[in-house]
């Protein structure tokens, strides 16, 4: 015990000595603080991102891989034979290789889709939507289309031929065999209907459009039902104020191939879309959005069942059959709490029967990443600058505690001559150390919290201006139009509620042209919280590293000193 | 029976230089004082520094009370069984006249009946410091009351013998009567001063005087 008090008045009583000491422990303090701040927070923003982001993930066909496999002779490899197929035709390509039938029937099935959502884990969810497109009856018209054009293009579809120059909204495409780049002399038919047509499988499907970023609500009625058969649906206000419909109306559509065969919906809600009004004039009608219409998924399904029964096969003179019922695009989303899941969904999912021309993929993880990337290259650095100071400082610190203890060489002395161990002295030093240390790492650690988070929010700027001026500077180069929603309209980046990070991945609409992601908007921006318990510990934890480095040089001099050498040189 | 026993010892400073001390036997006994005399270089301090431990004989013995110090540990030894006062003094400066002294008997470890700093107090007043005097850091008494906390310390954990090296080499006439004046309290309470000096004036005041003569002289007793 009275080594410590010992160790307490040595301190007291040599004030200039432990100032020096304590201010050079507190720069080190300071520096090392907002460097581990600024990695706690880049780790935090990371976790905090991930557990605040939903994975979405889809199952896609392959088509290059299967055409790279078509293409390749049997039993040669694929980019080999394409390189040498090219050859032996000249400079025509040989398109006859490639069976359309597989490369466009490719889609799986809803059956499919949910067998391998087995493959999902407890918390994970899917949801799907079909989506397909049919005509307007009667005085019913698309928004953007006047009656005269749709006789025209009654007219231009039985021709055939004036496709480009006129009436293309929401008619028929017709592209003979016999044109350039026509497909192996098949005729194929793009009906475009007048409205796309759109079935969810549930609320959450349709977060995207309706959710807090989504830019669309409801302004008149409700939403359908989710798991409702009946035809009731949710039209944009352009298109209701266009033919002025109501809640309440019926809306008679028709197949674009059967004007027969038609299907009455009831609006229940008319919602206004915001992103809409913004974007550029369609020259098809069904690329609108004003005429997007959106239904339960169960009603969907029940009109494709409906057109598969009703409608006509025809044969032409190749006998290639064609059937006249609506086409059902299918978009099957898997959604996961973490990427842990989506890792195991995306290996279990082919122990399900998945075939390997399939690919499990997620933009969001991408997105994710690169969200990152500023906040993480920023940690990189700070981990560098935390290891530097850390040896700078415990060289100048073991250099001045060996000054400290040749200057305390004649105390070592006399405390050893009247009989105090070596290792009690030892002890007593480095109690010193640690008490003047630890003072000097809690003032430090106070300072560095205090202003490592404006200090890490300056550096994340300077980096995301870095990143971004190198995104804005490829844009100029390949003479993109930039400064819009890509690349710094949406700069602000929020963070996330109640939280360190910033904004939430996979959502930002401002997609960039290079890689995919969007600029400005998804960046981690900036951080709430810098220093918390866990850097508090690591601070600790550089204290007693400090204090062992700089204490086994006390600890090796003293233990070297003999006390009538040091009284007897004194004397 | 003597108290300290001194058996053939002797020492070098290292393997090639002739011995400092050779041969030497002596006894001490509680209650007397003894003055260890000689010229400068005859290893006086040397000899000092074996009876208190801070160096261990090339060869020979010492006992203290018939038990081979070189089997007791060399920081026990110090800190319980002898006290020293140096020739100069070392006391620590950053400490007080009594905090000096409570240290000394903190780290003897002894148990005391009374709290260490009356103790210490009415050590320093038996040495002739005031209450004033002994809280003052050391560096600010003077050589004389120095020297008092020196003795103070050395009392401090009660060890039987006491061991000094020139205790009144730096003080004037009267204070050096004055520490004469303890040396022979503290031999009539029954310890076992031993006094190195060059002072004649301080070896008449001894009981024994022994005298270390340089390589062929032999130590007397006088």
């Amino acid at each position: 015990m009275y080594i410590f008090k010992n160790a307490i008045k040595s301190i007291t009583r040599n004030k200039l000595r432990n100032i020096l000491l304590g201010i050079i422990v507190m720069v080190i303090a300071v520096s090392a603080c907002v460097a581990l701040s600024i990695r706690q927070a880049a780790a935090v923003a990371k976790e905090d991102a991930a557990e605040n982001m939903t994975i979405t993930a889809q199952i896609s066909f392959d088509r290059s891989k299967a055409m790279e496999e078509m293409a390749a002779p049997e039993g040669e490899e694929p980019g080999q034979a394409s390189q040498e197929s090219e050859g032996s035709e000249g400079n025509v390509p040989d398109r006859g290789r490639f069976d359309f039938d597989i490369l466009q029937g490719s889609s799986l099935t809803l059956e499919e889709y949910l067998r391998y959502a087995e493959a999902q884990q407890e918390g994970d969810s899917y949801y799907y939507s079909g989506a397909f497109s049919l005509d307007a009856t009667g005085e019913l018209l698309p928004y953007g289309t006047e009656e005269e054009e749709s006789e025209t293009e009654d007219q231009t579809d039985e021709t055939g031929q004036d496709l480009f120059a006129g009436g293309m909204e929401g008619g028929r495409m017709e592209m003979p065999g016999d044109m350039p780049g026509g497909m192996g002399g098949k005729r194929f038919q793009v009906n475009q209907g007048d409205f796309s047509i759109t079935g969810y499988s549930s609320y959450n499907a349709m977060v995207d459009m309706f959710g807090s970023d989504g830019g669309y609500t409801i302004t008149d009625g409700e939403m359908f039902e989710e798991d409702s058969e009946e035809y009731a649906c949710v039209i944009s206000n352009e298109l209701a104020m266009y033919n002025d419909l109501a809640v309440g109306d019926e809306l008679v559509l028709c197949n674009p191939e059967c004007e027969e065969e038609t299907y009455t919906f009831t609006v229940c809600g008319i919602y206004e879309n915001e992103s809409a009004s913004s974007q550029e004039n369609n020259r098809f009608a069904i690329n609108d959005p004003a005429n997007n219409i959106y239904i339960s998924y169960p009603a969907a399904a029940a009109i494709i069942a409906a057109s598969e029964e009703a409608a006509n096969t025809t044969t032409d003179s190749s006998g290639e059959e064609t059937s006249a019922a609506l086409k059902n695009t299918l978009a099957f989303t898997y959604t996961f709490v973490n990427e842990e899941h989506y890792e195991t969904f995306a290996e279990k999912v082919y122990d399900l029967g998945l075939d390997e021309d399939y690919t499990v993929s997620s933009m969001d993880i991408e997105a994710f990443e690169s969200s990152m990337t500023p906040l993480e290259t920023l940690s990189k650095t700070a981990l560098w600058f935390f290891v530097i100071v850390l040896i700078v400082g415990g060289i100048i610190l073991v250099t001045l505690n060996i000054f400290n203890l040749r200057e305390r060489k004649y105390e070592v002395g006399v405390l050893t001559a009247i009989g105090m161990k070596k290792a009690k002295v030892a002890v007593q030093f480095i109690f010193e150390l640690f008490l003047v240390t630890f003072a000097a790492i809690i003032i430090g650690g106070g300072a560095g919290a205090a202003v490592s988070v404006p200090v890490t929010n300056s550096l994340l700027e300077s980096q995301i201006e870095d990143a971004e001026q190198e995104q804005s500077q490829l844009n100029e180069n390949f003479g993109f139009e930039h400064g819009g929603k890509g690349s710094g309209g949406e700069a602000a980046g929020g963070e996330i509620p109640g939280g360190r990070g910033g904004a939430v991945p996979g959502q930002g609409r401002g997609q960039d042209r290079f890689s995919g992601q969007s600029a400005a908007s998804q960046y981690v921006s900036s951080v709430t919280t810098a220093t918390n318990a866990v850097v508090i510990l690591q601070l600790a934890g550089v204290g007693l590293l400090l204090t062992v480095i700089s204490g086994l040089a006390a600890l090796i001099s003293i233990m070297r000193y003999e006390p009538l050498k040091i009284l007897s040189s004194r004397t | 029976m003597s108290v300290l026993k001194l058996d053939k010892v002797s020492y070098k400073y290292n393997q090639n230089t002739p011995a400092v001390l050779e041969d030497i036997s002596l006894e001490f006994e509680n209650g007397h004082i003894y003055a260890i005399v000689g010229r400068s270089g005859a290893g006086k301090t040397t000899l000092l520094s074996i009876l208190s431990s801070l160096a261990a004989p090339t060869t020979g013995h010492i006992y203290l009370n018939d038990e081979d110090v070189a089997k007791i540990d060399k920081y026990k030894f110090r800190s319980r069984y002898v006290g020293v006062i140096f020739q100069n003094f070392n006391l620590l400066p950053h400490l007080t006249a009594l905090e000096n002294v409570v240290l000394s008997m903190n780290i003897s470890g002894k148990k005391f009946e009374e709290k260490e700093k009356t103790l210490a107090m009415a050590l320093l007043e038996k040495v002739g410091l005031s209450g004033e005097e002994a809280n003052r850091r050391v560096l600010q008494l003077s050589g004389g009351q120095q020297q008092r906390v020196a003795i103070a310390r050395a009392l401090s954990y009660d060890p039987d013998i006491i061991l000094a090296d020139e205790p009144t080499g730096n003080l004037d006439v009267e204070t050096q009567q004055e520490i004469i004046g303890i040396f022979r309290m503290l031999a009539e309470e029954g310890k076992c001063v031993i006094i190195v000096t060059h002072s004649p004036d301080v070896a008449k005041t001894a009981d024994f005087v022994y005298e270390l003569k340089k390589s062929e002289e032999k130590i007397q007793a006088v």
